[in-house]
């Protein structure tokens, strides 16, 4: 017992020399682990470069001008990224999806959805601000306004009635504006099809949100985490037929969504930069 | 006499023809593409919400597709740079597979909806074919905003592509066989043992 006691202090001992020890030469061994989180680094993107992760550039002028149509450097990763979502999606989020549309109306459905819209229309706001268009951040800010108050907190869609229809943006958009270039495509676990520069726009707009920042009390974080559920389970059950037309229509649904992701990006972008409308609209000349 | 009464008959039923054909083609280039989709487009949503069976509407749907939509000129572009390589077996069978594909998923569609409208708005350039703007109405729906590409290349407007929402279906659908291609070996065979595949489940689907 007493010998055991001997040994415990004996170890305890030499951990604490140890550590005393080592105490001068800290700054080192940060740069250490520095240096080895840099060759892990240097490391992956050696096998990405290897083409693990990456396709390699074909060297038929055809076959390279279909590769960089498709913009999809990282191909095998994100295939298996979207095998994985998909299964995911196939056991959890699709069967909660159908059960919603199952068990609730559709004019219940279709007022989340409005709900969902309305509380989204601040980011929508800062985005067009973002992008130069002032008229279409008023657009933004007067439907946001009215579905608040009329629309009783956005429940009813009265702005789409008052000649204000909805527009999308986001900040992958606003990037797009700016002259981003989209970057190579990504398909983001559960989250779907994206480039680096929309993946970095949704940062953006998670930032913007003003529902991320309501504070402790009054049932608003609640409200925060029901509204991300029901927004989540709503714009999956928007999506079952679709997805369902897709898996049985295209022969490689995956390469589809790529490609359909990309067109519809591009065109959003220019529906922006192309909207010349007068900043004020015509009932106030 | 009746020979040849016969023949001067035929000469002139043969010239009438002609002549119509000489004077209904200018009216049909000159038709505007705008007023080409708006037709098409009634006549389509006529059928879409009728109260006929989805097999009595696939019937009425499929002369019109033949008539105003150029599929042979949509399979080409859809093949893409595999089109060149195909032997003339293997373009004739893509030809009609690729026609029985494109039916079956447009006359799938045509029970989903009623209720449905559209408006037509502005027509700009494309190349050298026309995009005409249209605004697709179903009930319970967001509005869809689509684009319908009108070539005039063969002498009578037609449809060559839809572009729904800023994605156009013949570059989807290219991309789509392009990349199975290039995953099943690369050869033009793969494509259509696929296609065939698709045709028979659909069919054995729709016999239940």
């Amino acid at each position: 017992m007493s010998s055991e006691t001997g040994d415990q202090q004996r170890t305890l001992h030499s951990q604490t020399r140890r550590l005393l020890s080592d105490g001068p030469t800290h700054t080192n061994r940060r740069t250490g682990s520095t240096g080895r989180i840099g060759s892990l680094l240097v490391a992956t993107l050696t096998l990405a470069g290897c083409g693990s992760l990456t396709t390699p550039k074909p060297k038929d002028p055809e076959a390279l001008a279909e590769y960089n149509e498709a913009n999809d450097k990282f191909e095998p990763m994100n295939r298996k990224m979207y095998n994985l979502s998909m299964t995911v999606d196939k056991y959890t989020l699709k069967p909660v999806a159908k059960a919603y549309v199952w068990a609730v109306p559709r004019p219940v459905r279709s007022s989340l959805a409005n709900m969902a819209q309305t509380m989204n229309e601040p980011v929508v706001f800062f985005n067009d601000v973002g992008a130069g268009k002032p008229r279409r951040a008023g657009d933004a800010f007067v439907r946001w306004c009215i579905n608040m108050t009329a629309g009783v907190g956005g429940l009813i869609d009265v702005a789409k009635y008052a000649g204000y229809p909805h527009h999308d943006n986001d900040a992958g958009l606003t990037l797009a504006t700016w002259g981003v270039p989209s970057g190579p495509y990504l398909f983001l676990p559960m989250m779907g099809p994206s480039s680096v520069r929309d993946g970095i726009g949704y940062g953006i707009d998670t930032g913007l949100m003003p529902l991320n920042y309501v504070p402790r009390g009054y049932g608003l974080l609640t409200f925060n985490w029901a509204y991300n559920i029901v927004n989540t389970i709503n714009s999956r059950a928007d999506r079952i037929d679709d997805l369902d037309n897709l898996e049985k229509d295209a022969l490689d649904p995956y390469a589809t969504i790529r490609s359909a992701y990309q067109q519809q990006r591009k065109a959003l972008a220019d529906s922006i930069k192309n909207d010349h409308r007068a900043t004020v609209p015509d009932w106030y000349n | 006499m009746i020979i040849s009464l016969g023949r001067r008959r035929l000469f002139s039923a043969l010239a009438a023809l002609a002549l119509g054909v000489t004077f209904s083609r200018p009216a049909a280039a000159a038709e505007k593409p705008a007023d080409f989709v708006r037709q098409l487009g009634s006549q389509l949503v006529a059928i879409v919400n009728s109260n006929l069976s989805p097999a009595e509407k696939k019937q009425k749907v499929l002369p019109l597709l033949q008539q105003d939509v150029d599929v042979d000129a949509i399979a080409r572009f859809c093949l893409g740079r595999y089109w060149n390589v195909a032997t003339d077996a293997q373009k004739t069978r893509y030809l009609g597979l690729f026609h029985q594909v494109l039916v079956n998923a447009i006359t799938d569609k045509l029970g989903d909806y009623r209720g449905v409208s559209f408006t037509i708005g502005a027509t700009s350039p494309v190349g050298e074919d026309k995009a005409v703007d249209a605004i697709l109405m179903r009930p319970g729906q967001p509005d869809a905003n689509m684009q319908w590409v009108v070539s005039s290349a063969s002498g009578a407007p037609k449809v060559v592509d839809v572009v729904g929402e800023g994605a156009s279906l013949r570059l989807t659908q290219r991309q789509d066989y392009a990349s199975y291609i290039s995953r099943s070996g690369g050869t033009v065979e793969a494509l259509l043992n696929a296609l065939q595949r698709q045709i028979d489940k659909h069919n054995t689907v729709a016999g239940h």
